[in-house]
């Protein structure tokens, strides 16, 4: 009875990132941003909770960069103070969660690396919102070469990547298996790291195989639309999802093009959820995009299912992102030229 | 009323208030970890965040009310 909602918080923790929620940017936002310019943009964030990020960063970068940097600043703030602010069940779940940001950051470091950027590039580029803190990035970016690096990150997050695939990257230097190898590792942790068998976490254990499930049919999408050999997408495939599993990810794999895998799909139950986003001439970017809707969607209704578990947290995470995204897009396609019914077809609200 | 049944409507009245009271502390629990942290976030919250978790205290009189009648009406 007194342990029906966890060890955690759950309450306040919920609470909280309600109230952060109703701060975000709502549609007619966006479609006031959409008319601006990027310097107006600046402006305009400035007085929706970025404030403090736009002054800190004003004097080393302007333009869209100030845009990028404060927003994703701002964005590592609020998940940090979330992460601070959880306990227990709630932090552990809300933290696993987060580490996505630490596999970002190793795979920023990582490019970095291998291509010789300048250190200051690489610092520029990290959204420090995981579990990871500065300090261990900059041991990382200290280190001379990408297994070192790759033998640090890992120790640090206690998690193996596979000997063949160091293997390919000591032979042939590609770096594309590593990191792979990461997202792959990244998800199947996510999924280990969520324990118990009451009804909020099961959910949650639930939403992540769907995210998972979304993940998969992504990388589907990717491959049939760009037509890539079926036996190279099964090295994509992650394990654990909702309904994909290897057997029937190896028979979509193997469908001659993009109509006949949105035929076969329908077998799934999230398809109906899918299927308006997606269409047989749906490119790359439409696919990535209307699979963030459906997730976006997801944590949103599963959120109002539980509100004493980690849920609320995971949904505003997942919007704050695509606040930081749409910001960053409408920025870019204004800086772009681009035609505002393009940009608007790719926000995520 | 001789003293054995006096001394049981005075447990009566004791376990009327003493368990609402912990009925309205595990309502409370939730609440108010809850009302705390929306006013982190917003402190115009706050007259609301406390209406909230008083809310359950109304159990409490309930039981009072019950003890009161137990111990001098009935």
């Amino acid at each position: 009875m007194f342990k029906r909602s966890g060890t955690g918080n759950f309450a306040y923790t919920s609470s909280r990132v309600k109230a952060k929620k109703s701060k975000l940017l709502k549609a007619e936002d966006y479609n006031k941003l959409q008319a601006m310019s990027v310097p107006e943009i600046s402006r305009y964030i400035s007085e929706s909770g970025y404030s403090k990020e736009m002054t800190d960063l004003a004097g080393m970068h302007d333009g869209l960069e100030l845009v990028e940097y404060a927003t994703y600043g701002n964005m590592a703030k609020a998940f940090r103070s979330i992460l601070g602010a959880a306990s227990g069940d709630c932090k552990n779940m809300v933290g696993a969660y987060l580490k996505k940001w630490d596999y970002i950051n190793a795979l920023t470091i990582l490019r970095g690396k291998r291509y010789g950027l300048p250190l200051d590039e690489i610092r520029g580029d990290l959204v420090v919102a995981g579990y990871l803190n500065m300090e261990d990035f900059e041991k990382l970016m200290q280190m001379a070469n990408v297994e070192d690096i790759l033998a640090s990150f890992c120790n640090l997050m206690h998690i193996r990547i596979p000997e063949e695939v160091l293997a390919v990257y000591k032979a042939q230097s590609d770096l594309a298996p590593v990191e792979d190898a990461l997202v792959i590792t990244y998800y199947e942790d996510l999924l280990a790291s969520v324990k118990g068998n009451d009804r909020p976490t099961t959910v949650f254990r639930n939403y992540v195989r769907s995210v998972i499930d979304v993940k998969n049919i992504e990388t589907l999408l990717k491959f049939k639309i760009e037509k890539v050999d079926a036996e190279v997408g099964m090295k994509f495939f992650i394990k654990g999802g909702r309904e994909i599993d290897e057997k029937l990810m190896s028979q979509y794999l193997n469908t001659p093009d993009v109509p006949t895998l949105l035929n076969d799909l329908q077998q799934l139950k999230m398809y109906a959820d899918i299927k308006d986003y997606v269409s047989a001439d749906t490119d790359v970017i439409g696919a990535i995009s209307a699979l963030s809707h459906y997730q976006s969607d997801l944590a949103e209704s599963v959120s109002a299912l539980y509100p004493l578990s980690v849920l609320p947290v995971v949904d505003y995470m997942l919007r704050k992102e695509a606040e930081v995204k749409n910001i960053r897009m409408i920025a870019y396609g204004i800086n772009a030229g681009l035609d505002p019914a393009v940009i608007k077809e790719m926000l995520v609200i | 009323m001789d003293a054995s049944q006096a001394g049981l409507v005075a447990i009566g009245a004791g376990l009327a208030v003493g368990l609402a009271g912990i009925g309205a502390g595990l309502g409370e629990k939730d609440i108010g970890a809850a009302a705390v942290g929306a006013i982190t976030e917003d402190g115009s919250l706050f007259g609301k965040g406390m209406i909230f978790t008083v809310m359950p205290e109304t159990i409490v009189i309930f039981g009072l009310v019950i003890a009161i009648m137990a111990l001098f009406v009935l």
